[in-house]
């Protein structure tokens, strides 16, 4: 006890911490780096090359290593194994799939978004997660577990960013629509996709609560803004970040009542009707919110307001259902005009 | 095989078609179902009147949700069940202990002698195992069967949901229901009963921050220890006519950074490990009712305090034995205790306490009702004072001035005390909750982390107080 010093023994903890931190920092953390190397082999590097290119049609091998992370040689290495292995074929300058390495590429996308959907419906894991960990996944799922996972969520056609998923025997639905910046004003369109990529952009529509599937009515659009009205709100995107958003014009007889409007729009003494509930709300919320009643042409009406604002108690079928402002605003309505406090 | 071949070209074909349909048409189906069924509702069932939205639920919900009158109210009336509680079992945890402990004891020491037990078995049975249950029943028991009845009276009223509601913005910052204030203030009572009602919340990751982040509502168990330590520590260093206030804001003090650490750690559980389990909400807020009283009684007794109180029985008999057990087993020249003790001094100073209190918290994880009596036993017997009644039995004292003394004597000062009482707050849950926790989440994962958990915030939080405060004085 003699050499005891509480300085030492301070400054002995603080740099233990620093350590942990250093070594385990989900970011750049030496632990996941390394667990990241670890991934980063061949098979994943090909993969990532074939989706590239699935994507993009005229594209060298510059162009190649320039677009993903990988090193010089290994992109050089892997574009070598799989000339050999006639997954891709080259024709001048340009880099192109083979019959072959297009059916490769379409299972990973395949993975790739059946993951996503499945983060989305049976996990908590947050919107923008989804797609860095469909990334790693897509590399780890076998044929069998890619049915399995099929199967589970039902066959589904869409990612949850509306993105079409391949079938196994590689069908893939063909979506139609334009991108928001370019849908004429005054029209009324539904947004049919939400790009996740760039992650700059696709933070600033989650920001904003953008809801898929939204009905939009286009108020204003030109080189400077693009503003438009979805369900009581008005959203105002520049055209960059307008083009992330694919849209598709909207029949007459396929429109909703333009007076459509988010539960959490409702003011007290209102009384309003449900007219369903957003494709955002999804998985167990969704089933619970049909459980408790939220359903259409159900009335509904606030009853009691939060001493902090947040949740709300609404009636509906004579109970009190407490909901938060992430909840009701995934909930649409139409406000019923004319009987107001009619308590 | 033909027909084989028939069943899979259907199958196919179904979900060919399933696929056409598209992804929209479980939805719809669903929701379809729904809404026939209250058109159908709708047309037969008649409602007598708007119930819930008149009246006086409605006038009761006002002033409990009000922005000026929620929060002192809740707050009131949650001191008021504390205060009744600690207050209230101090008399039958008194009559309790004199009975089975200075009463039934003795008696059975001597009845055991007469019949002829050796030394070492009335030993074992009456000093270890019997002892340790008596202690138990004699702190448990009061406090409980005071506090679940009140805490169900307000349930059945249909106050706690409104709590829940009022609360659910500041849990939600940090991951958590609304509905985790109703458990963690069920865990101020007993953190197994706490876990249990866990069961309330619905949504599967809330559900296991409530489990892992229990532990930290300072529980019946561990506010005596709270109590003895800051009247005869804490409210010694400040003049006398404040001492008592001293103490209580202490003791209080304690409580509220519990309340803090709940809240850092919910936090810190949904931002990690937890953040991919599904989560949802809702919370209805029912109708008030007049609770049916002797009835509510009887269940929350039967529900909540036997049940816990027969569990912590369980865990405290073989506690019991082992404390006896470590005490009259010699290695060599020294007990068991003594030899646990001297080796766990050294990482003990580091923290701020000693290897009695290190390994009175080992052997008391059945119970931290224990704790105390433990404590005094190890250090009576480590420094050879004279007090107790030998060796593995554990005792208390009446005049708390006779125990300061011994603790004096065993070499605590006012950080020992500082950091026994920030110890007992954040070190693993007691062994019922622990099996609680298994027992609620069926997951050997989620116990451990949930066990481990706050002994490491406990290691790092005295760890801290320690090295600065020898920096500082």
């Amino acid at each position: 006890m003699n050499s005891y010093n509480p300085i030492i023994y301070l400054s002995v903890f603080f740099v233990l911490v620093v350590l942990l931190v250093l070594v385990f920092n989900t970011r750049n953390g030496v632990y996941f780096t390394y667990l990241k190397t670890k991934n980063a082999t061949k098979k994943t590097a090909v993969e990532d090359i074939l989706k590239l290119l699935y994507h993009n049609d005229r594209f060298t091998e510059a162009d190649i290593i320039e677009q993903l992370e990988y090193s010089h040689g290994l992109i050089e290495s892997c574009l070598l194994k799989m000339l050999s292995k006639q997954l891709i074929a080259k024709e001048s300058h340009f880099v192109q799939l083979t019959d072959e390495g297009e059916e490769y590429a379409l299972r990973i996308i395949r993975a790739h978004r059946l993951w996503e959907k499945y983060l989305s419906e049976k996990t908590g894991f947050h919107k923008k997660e989804w797609h860095d960990r469909a990334e790693q996944k897509e590399h780890e799922l076998s044929d069998e577990e890619l049915d399995q996972l099929a199967k589970l969520l039902g066959n589904p056609k869409f990612d949850p960013h509306g993105d079409p998923i391949p079938t196994k025997s590689g069908k893939i639905v063909q979506k139609k629509g334009t991108d928001l910046s370019r849908l004429p004003v005054h029209s009324i369109g539904k947004i049919i996709h939400i790009e996740d990529e760039p992650a700059a952009i696709y933070k600033e529509i989650l920001a904003q609560k953008i809801h898929l599937h939204s009905q939009i009515k286009v108020i204003e659009s030109n080189e400077q803004i693009v503003v438009f009205e979805a369900e009581g709100v008005v959203f105002k995107l520049t055209p960059v970040v307008a083009k992330n958003i694919t849209v598709q014009e909207l029949d007459p007889e396929n429109i909703l009542d333009v007076n459509n409007s988010r539960l959490s729009n409702l003011k007290i003494n209102e009384t309003a009707t449900i007219i369903g509930i957003s494709k955002e709300s999804r998985g167990e919320n969704r089933r619970r919110l049909l459980d408790l009643g939220f359903v259409k042409g159900a009335e509904v009406r606030i009853n009691l307001v939060n001493p902090l604002n947040d949740p709300t108690a609404f009636l509906i079928k004579g109970t009190s259902i407490a909901l938060r402002k992430d909840q009701s605003e995934k909930i649409l309505i139409t406000k019923n005009i004319g009987n107001e406090n009619n308590t | 095989m033909k027909e084989l071949e028939e069943f899979d070209k259907i199958i196919a074909l179904s979900n060919e078609l399933r696929w056409q349909i598209g992804d929209d048409f479980h939805d719809d189906l669903t929701e379809a179902i729904y809404a026939d069924a209250a058109k159908i509702v709708k047309k037969t069932v008649v409602q007598n009147s708007q119930k819930g939205t008149l009246g006086i639920d409605a006038k009761i919900d006002n002033i409990v949700t009000s922005k000026i009158w929620g929060f002192p109210l809740m707050l009131f009336l949650l001191g008021f069940v504390l205060w009744l509680t600690i207050i209230g079992a101090n008399y039958p945890s008194a009559m309790l202990s004199s009975l089975l402990l200075d009463i039934v004891h003795p008696f059975l020491k001597e009845s055991t002698a007469a019949i002829g037990f050796p030394w070492w078995l009335s030993g074992f049975l009456v000093d270890g195992v019997y002892l340790a249950v008596a202690w138990v029943i004699a702190v448990m028991l009061p406090p409980m069967a005071i506090f679940f009845p009140l805490f169900t009276l307000l349930e059945d009223f249909g106050y706690l949901p409104r709590v829940a509601f009022n609360m659910d913005s500041l849990f939600k910052k940090s991951g958590a229901h609304g509905k985790q204030a109703l458990t963690m203030s069920m865990g101020f009572g007993c953190n197994a009963a706490g876990v249990v009602a866990t069961r309330i919340i619905d949504s599967p990751r809330e559900r296991l921050i409530a489990i892992i982040t229990n532990n930290f509502s300072l529980c019946n168990g561990r506010w005596p220890t709270q109590i003895l330590l800051a009247t005869i520590f804490i409210g010694a260093v400040v003049p006398e006519s404040y001492s008592s206030i001293a103490s209580l804001a202490a003791v209080v003090g304690i409580a509220v950074l519990g309340i803090f650490f709940m809240f850092f750690f919910s936090w810190a559980l949904s931002k990690t490990v937890l953040k991919g389990e599904v989560s949802t909400f809702n919370l209805e807020l029912p109708p008030y009712r007049t609770p049916v009283f002797w009835k509510t009684i009887y269940t929350s007794l039967i529900d909540r305090t036997l049940i816990v109180l027969w569990r912590a029985i369980v865990f405290a008999a073989p506690a019991g034995a082992v404390i006896w057990l470590i005490c009259n087993i010699t290695l060599g020249d020294e007990s068991i205790a003594a030899y646990l003790v001297h080796s766990m001094d050294g990482f003990g100073f580091i923290l701020g306490l000693n290897g009695v209190i290190l390994l009175a918290y080992i052997v008391a994880i059945p119970a931290n009702e224990i704790v105390i009596p433990t404590i005094l036993m190890l250090t009576v017997m480590v420094t050879g004072i004279s007090a107790g009644s030998g060796s593995g039995v554990m005792f208390e004292l009446d005049s708390v001035s006779a125990t300061a003394d011994i603790l004096k004597a065993g070499g605590w000062t006012l950080l020992t005390a500082i950091n026994v009482m920030l110890f007992s707050l954040l070190h693993n849950p007691c062994s019922t909750t622990i099996y609680t926790i298994y027992q609620e989440t069926k997951s050997l994962k989620w116990t451990v982390v949930a066990s481990i958990l706050p002994v490491i915030a406990g290691f790092i939080v005295t760890f801290l107080v320690a090295q600065i405060w020898r920096i500082i004085f």
